[in-house]
């Protein structure tokens, strides 16, 4: 059964605190001086502790904190069937394989259904799990087959559509999409949205769509406002949308006001991009000013994105902040 | 001269001063140092220690081939090595020792060098001349026409980028680091406007360029320097190694960054391998005794009174010692005069003092394994401080360029000594590149170097950052 969730939920966007001591070990691997099988070891060792850290912090959505992925391309790609990866074109494992599509997707698994099993096996709590979405695979492959990025995305779309359907067989009950890109290339919203729906068609969970201006090395990618997302977004077949607010500002929020949104909103309350730690106060204050313009039952609650570059520490306190703003205000709600 | 080492050396085993059995495993060094000035006497000996500073078996003799003497280098050799022995006489040129043995990083050379840039005019004054005269060159490759023409250029062209794709931001902030006289920031301004004007654009009335130093004297010369554009130049104070402490409103904003001839004045360490053992090289300050004597007399003092002496003109400034010129004098021939002895103490597996801000020592252990054996090089901690303080200020379309002496590669340091060397009232090293390469890579950026071609011979390259992607 699902555990039900309170009033402004608290989740995390994905990935954990990634320690130091593993990003050694994924470089020694690439470096064929660690086998598979101890690599994966760690990995899990890792993903029980961020599930716990999420626990202990208050957390009511976690994810296992995404350790196994050297970053948000690869693990998806090397899953791919028909997507060729050269395995010798890395050392270091942030960055990215060299990868082409040469021929038309075939259809099946990637094998993240694991990942719903885990969550299951080792948090009682609700979990969510992300997918890269079809624009930034496609702005990240080398595309040799499809005659435009649009077919290639769509066709993406479908493949990661079967993808959830599989997750969702595999118990998921939230997943969520990443689109970094967006922001970088607000022309190509058009068809990256079409390429969305087609992704989520049939697919029976809570589906998130989360749309940040980047977190690569810690750093944004990109600058600007979301004002480019509408009125386009409004018609995406989504549940939840998921936006950065904590380092940007919440200037954007004002868009809410103006566009009668027909999903809920998850507010990015956390900076990611600082190992600087909020305050509680702080956390409820924005807290507060997003419920001026969406109603509590609309809001979720979490950091501007993924963990991955804080140090273990600084992650849980923000975790622990953000928790303790929330609850601060359903308190004030009196929920 | 090299030469000339040897044939000193075997006279010495003639005479019986060194031991014959002793000169198979007696280490020489033999430094080509670019800075006829620098912090070393002739011939030194160089002595090794444990971690917890008590004295080791190893040591060995450098000689600076082009301080040496021909005249003089049989018996500078010959106390060199008299020194090793058991039962030498501590301290037989009679040095004045300022401190005790610590890492360059603490040494009193940076109090000396935060004293020059604070007292510029007084030194200025004194010796007749700017201090970009005093640089080996005779002047800085900040203010060349063409590079920063050049410079302006590349920038505009990202601008217009930016705006074509309507990415712009509504203020367009740039930044230089350690503004000199403000002559670059002046130059660079005034061809940025024009370029503006010329091409019908309006990036000049959105630009917002920040002038941050440390030096009061040189901010309000640049300030001076750039009145003509008025509110679109503003004055930060700012330390160099955390940029990021002064502009934390500007995170994520500066779209360019510039810096010359500053990382080659921050802080560093040396680290030393030998026998595939690392060391750091520590440092103590002295007075060298053969000059002291001269400085006592003609400055009223006793040798007694230096060691006081010095502080007072470190925490107070020149005119704390002496009232007027004379407070100025001193505290130029007391530069003339100041020296570092050198020793290896080996490093604690445990240490990590040594590993500078946004590296772990893991990763510097990473940067060792591309080093040659037995080789010097830096640890530019102060560089690396100030590039990773740095870095969070760029806007994600934006870049930093930094002009100065760079050692790009590791294997580069097996090629000669890199510094320090003795400027006029402050002090210059190469900045090891390679460590900022490692820096830059954690921080999400590339990290490249570029000769600065406009200027043939000059040892400047440019630094130069891109997204990594």
């Amino acid at each position: 059964m699902t555990p039900s969730l309170p009033t402004l939920p608290t989740s995390v966007i994905g990935s954990y605190s990634m320690p130091e001591w593993l990003e050694r070990a994924k470089n020694e691997y690439l470096s064929r001086r660690l086998s598979r099988r101890d690599l994966d070891e760690m990995h899990d060792a890792v993903r029980k502790a961020a599930i716990k850290d999420q626990e202990v912090a208050g957390v009511d959505i976690v994810s296992d904190g995404e350790a196994q992925r050297d970053n948000m391309i690869d693990y998806f790609t090397e899953r791919m069937p028909g997507v060729q990866v050269d395995l010798g074109s890395k050392r270091f494992y942030y960055d990215f394989y060299d990868s082409v599509v040469r021929t038309k997707l075939a259809t099946g698994t990637l094998g993240l259904a694991e990942e719903a099993r885990f969550l299951g096996t080792f948090s009682g709590r609700r979990s969510k799990i992300s997918l890269s979405g079809p624009h930034t695979l496609v702005k990240r492959l080398r595309n040799l087959h499809y005659e435009s990025e649009e077919a290639f995305a769509l066709d993406l779309g479908r493949v990661l559509n079967v993808e959830m359907k599989e997750l969702v067989r595999a118990g998921a009950t939230e997943l969520q999409i990443d689109e970094p890109y967006y922001s970088g290339f607000p022309e190509d919203l058009p068809w990256a949205l079409k390429a969305i729906n087609a992704m989520v068609e049939g697919v029976d969970a809570t589906i998130t769509l989360h749309i940040c201006y980047g977190n690569r090395y810690g750093k944004p990618s990109f600058e600007g406002s979301y004002r480019y997302l509408f009125p386009a977004i409004l018609d995406a077949k989504i549940q939840r949308v998921s936006l950065e607010f904590a380092r940007r500002g919440e200037e954007d929020l004002q868009l809410f006001k103006e566009f009668n949104v027909p999903f809920s909103v998850a507010i990015g309350v956390i900076d990611v991009k600082t190992q600087e730690v909020e305050s509680p106060g702080f956390v409820a204050d924005r807290i507060r000013r997003a419920l001026e313009v969406i109603p509590a039952e609309r809001l979720v609650v979490t950091p501007d994105c993924g963990l991955v570059r804080l140090p273990e520490e600084v992650a849980f306190r923000k975790l622990c902040a953000m928790v303790e703003g929330t609850r601060t205000v359903r308190q004030e709600l009196g929920r | 001269m090299a030469g000339l080492v040897t044939g000193s050396l075997m006279s010495l085993v003639e005479d019986g001063v060194l031991d014959a059995r002793l000169a198979p495993s007696l280490r020489i060094h033999l430094d080509w140092i670019q800075y006829k000035t620098n912090f070393r006497d002739p011939v030194i000996v160089r002595r090794t220690a444990s971690p917890q500073g008590q004295a080791l078996p190893l040591a060995e003799i450098a000689v600076d081939l082009r301080q040496a003497d021909a005249a003089t280098l049989q018996a500078d050799l010959a106390r060199a090595v008299r020194s090793l022995g058991e039962g030498a006489e501590a301290n037989a040129d009679q040095h004045i020792y300022l401190d005790d043995f610590r890492p360059y990083r603490d040494c009193l050379i940076w109090r000396f060098n935060r004293l020059f840039w604070q007292h510029l005019g007084d030194w200025e004054a004194a010796s007749g001349q700017g201090f970009e005269a005093a640089l080996p060159g005779g002047t800085s490759d900040a203010n060349h026409p063409q590079a920063v023409s050049d410079s302006v250029a590349d920038f505009w062209t990202l601008l217009r980028d930016l705006d074509n794709r309507g990415q712009l931001p509504p203020e367009i902030v740039g930044l230089e680091i350690g503004v000199g006289n403000g002559a670059r920031a002046a130059a660079w301004l005034d061809r940025f406007k024009a370029l503006d004007e010329q091409c019908g654009t309006t990036f000049y009335s959105r630009m917002h360029f920040l002038l941050g130093d440390y030096s009061p004297t040189s901010l309000e010369r640049a300030l001076e320097a750039v009145a003509q554009h008025g509110s679109h130049a503003s004055g930060v104070p700012l330390d160099a190694l955390n940029p990021f402490k002064a502009l934390a409103s500007y995170r994520f904003k500066v779209m360019y960054v510039h810096l010359t001839n500053v990382y080659d004045n921050l802080p560093f360490d040396d680290l030393v391998r030998r026998d595939g053992k690392l060391y750091i090289v520590e440092v103590r300050a002295y007075l060298n005794g053969l000059k002291v004597d001269q400085l006592t007399a003609e400055f009223g003092m006793s040798r007694g009174d230096l060691p006081g002496a010095v502080e007072t003109l470190l925490e107070g400034g020149p005119y704390a010692v002496f009232p007027g010129e004379k407070g100025v004098a001193f505290w130029r021939r007391l530069w003339d005069t100041f020296k570092l002895e050198e020793r290896l103490r080996a490093l604690d597996d445990r240490e990590e003092d040594h590993v500078p801000p946004g590296l772990s020592r893991n990763h510097l252990e990473d940067l060792l394994d591309e080093a040659p054996d037995d080789v010097r090089f830096h640890v530019s901690r102060g560089a690396g401080e100030s590039f990773a303080n740095t870095l969070p200020l760029l806007h994600p379309r934006g870049f930093l360029q930094v002009q100065d002496i760079f050692v790009s590669e590791m294997d580069d340091y097996r090629k000669g000594f890199r510094g320090p060397g003795k400027l006029d009232g402050s002090l210059v090293t190469w900045v090891n590149g390679a460590l900022l390469r490692a820096v830059g890579a954690r921080a999400g950026y590339d990290v490249h170097f570029a000769p600065f071609p406009y200027r043939p011979g000059t040892k400047t390259s440019v630094l130069y950052t891109t997204q990594r992607d």
